[in-house]
This record gives C-alpha cells, sequence and structure tokens, in this order.
C-alpha cells in the first residue's frame, strides 16, 4: 500500500481504518474531522505519506534532564 | 525601514510568580481540551462533553513538536491516530499522536487546533506544587513571540 500511496498521494495524510485506504487529505486535522465523521470514537489511522518515517526529537525528555537536580 | 509585530495578548511570568525562572524554567498556564471535530460528534451523539484538562507547559525551545502527559489524553478519552519515533534513554521507542485543542486562559488564546502532539510521560510536579503537563514545542512557539530574560529572571511570551 505504501508504494501505492507515495506515487499518487506523496506529502499528502492517510486516512486509514484496519487495512482499508478511506482517502488522502492535505491537513493532518482534514483527515481527522473525516475519520471522526466516519468512524466516530473508534479507532483509525492518520498518516503523513512519506518516504521516511517522522521521529520526535527531543533530547531533554531523553535524558531525564527536564527537572534534573544537578 | 521598521518592522512591528502585531502584538494582542501577553503573558509576563516573573520572580514574584514563584522561584527563579533557572529553577522552573518558563511556564505558562495550560488548558488541554478535546479536537472541535470530536467534541461536535459527541454533542451529535448527545454525549458528555469532558472539561478541558488544567495544568502548566513548559516552553521547550529544544522540542520540534509540543508533547503532552498521556494521562491528559485518557482522561479526555481522545482515542491516539498515529505512532511516532521516539529517542529515549534506552533507544529508539514509540509514542503515540494525538489531536487536541489548547487554550491558554492568560493569553485569551482560546481552543488553538494542534493536529499531533506527542503523547509522552512527562507529568510532574514544581516545588510550588505547579504540575507541569506540557512541553510547548517549536510547532507551537512559530506563533509566538518569547523572551526569556535570564538576569531579571523573568519571560514575556506575546501573541
Amino acid at each position: 500500500m505504501k508504494a501505492d500511496l507515495l506515487n499518487n498521494h506523496e506529502g499528502k495524510f492517510a486516512l486509514i481504518r484496519g487495512e482499508e485506504f478511506v482517502g488522502a487529505y492535505d491537513s493532518a486535522q482534514n483527515a481527522y474531522t473525516e475519520g471522526v465523521k466516519r468512524f466516530g470514537c473508534e479507532s483509525f489511522l492518520v498518516k503523513r505519506i512519506s518516504e521516511q518515517e517522522e521521529v520526535y526529537r527531543n533530547q531533554a525528555l531523553a535524558l531525564g534532564l527536564l527537572h534534573a537536580r544537578l | 525601514m521598521a518592522y512591528f509585530m502585531p502584538v494582542f495578548n501577553f503573558f509576563h511570568w516573573s520572580e514574584k510568580h514563584g522561584r527563579t525562572l533557572n529553577d522552573t524554567g518558563a511556564l505558562v498556564s495550560v488548558e488541554i481540551g478535546i479536537p472541535s471535530a470530536l467534541k461536535q460528534h459527541l454533542s451529535e451523539k448527545g454525549l458528555p462533553i469532558p472539561a478541558a484538562v488544567s495544568g502548566f507547559a513548559l516552553v521547550d525551545t529544544g522540542a520540534s513538536a509540543t508533547a503532552v502527559d498521556d494521562s491528559v489524553f485518557t482522561s479526555l478519552g481522545i482515542p491516539h491516530f498515529d505512532e511516532i519515533a521516539t529517542g529515549t534513554p534506552h533507544g529508539q521507542g514509540n509514542s503515540k499522536v494525538y489531536p487536541a485543542n489548547i487554550t491558554f486562559p492568560g493569553m485569551n488564546v482560546t481552543d488553538m487546533p494542534m493536529e499531533r502532539v506527542i503523547g509522552c510521560q512527562l507529568r510532574w510536579k514544581t516545588h510550588e506544587d505547579q504540575e507541569i503537563i506540557m512541553l510547548m514545542g517549536r510547532d507551537l512557539l512559530q506563533y509566538f513571540l518569547f523572551v526569556y530574560n535570564g538576569p531579571s529572571s523573568d519571560v514575556t511570551l506575546f501573541y
């Protein structure tokens, strides 16, 4: 599925429910709104369509330095 | 040529609010609420809309994205819609991604929609019993002017 999405919708946000691709949207908010309309509070996936996976970087949090006492 | 930034609201935090800035970091009062789409869905179904969770946000210019303690989303009943790779002291991990509406009561900023907020374990209390529930990352800070005055131990945040 990923290769198809990259070919046709790179940069957009995919709304996926189980194995089903519901659609591609310009923003995560639009995809989420459509997901809630269709599925309510049930689980669904909103994923940015890109070659590389996003990584969250926060060194202070990762190293436990947010409220360290030195 | 001079450039002026229109400033509508600001929040000023100084030493009189508690310990020195160096000790606590730059804190701002925050409320985390459910996203508008979910609010509308609950309203249409006649279901109760959970009240926003209040606490403090620590301004974190080192963070690319805003993070909120996982327990806040659990208490609000917001399901996650994605996961993201994160660095931890033990190697690579995964964090859940949620939507949320953010309110800053001190600046009259209400229900700011955040498309993607990282859920993680970060809740703690300062010596003044202020509960930190959010790290305010650069995805939010891009909309603010932030002045950190170390020598006089005060912070001003403009929106």
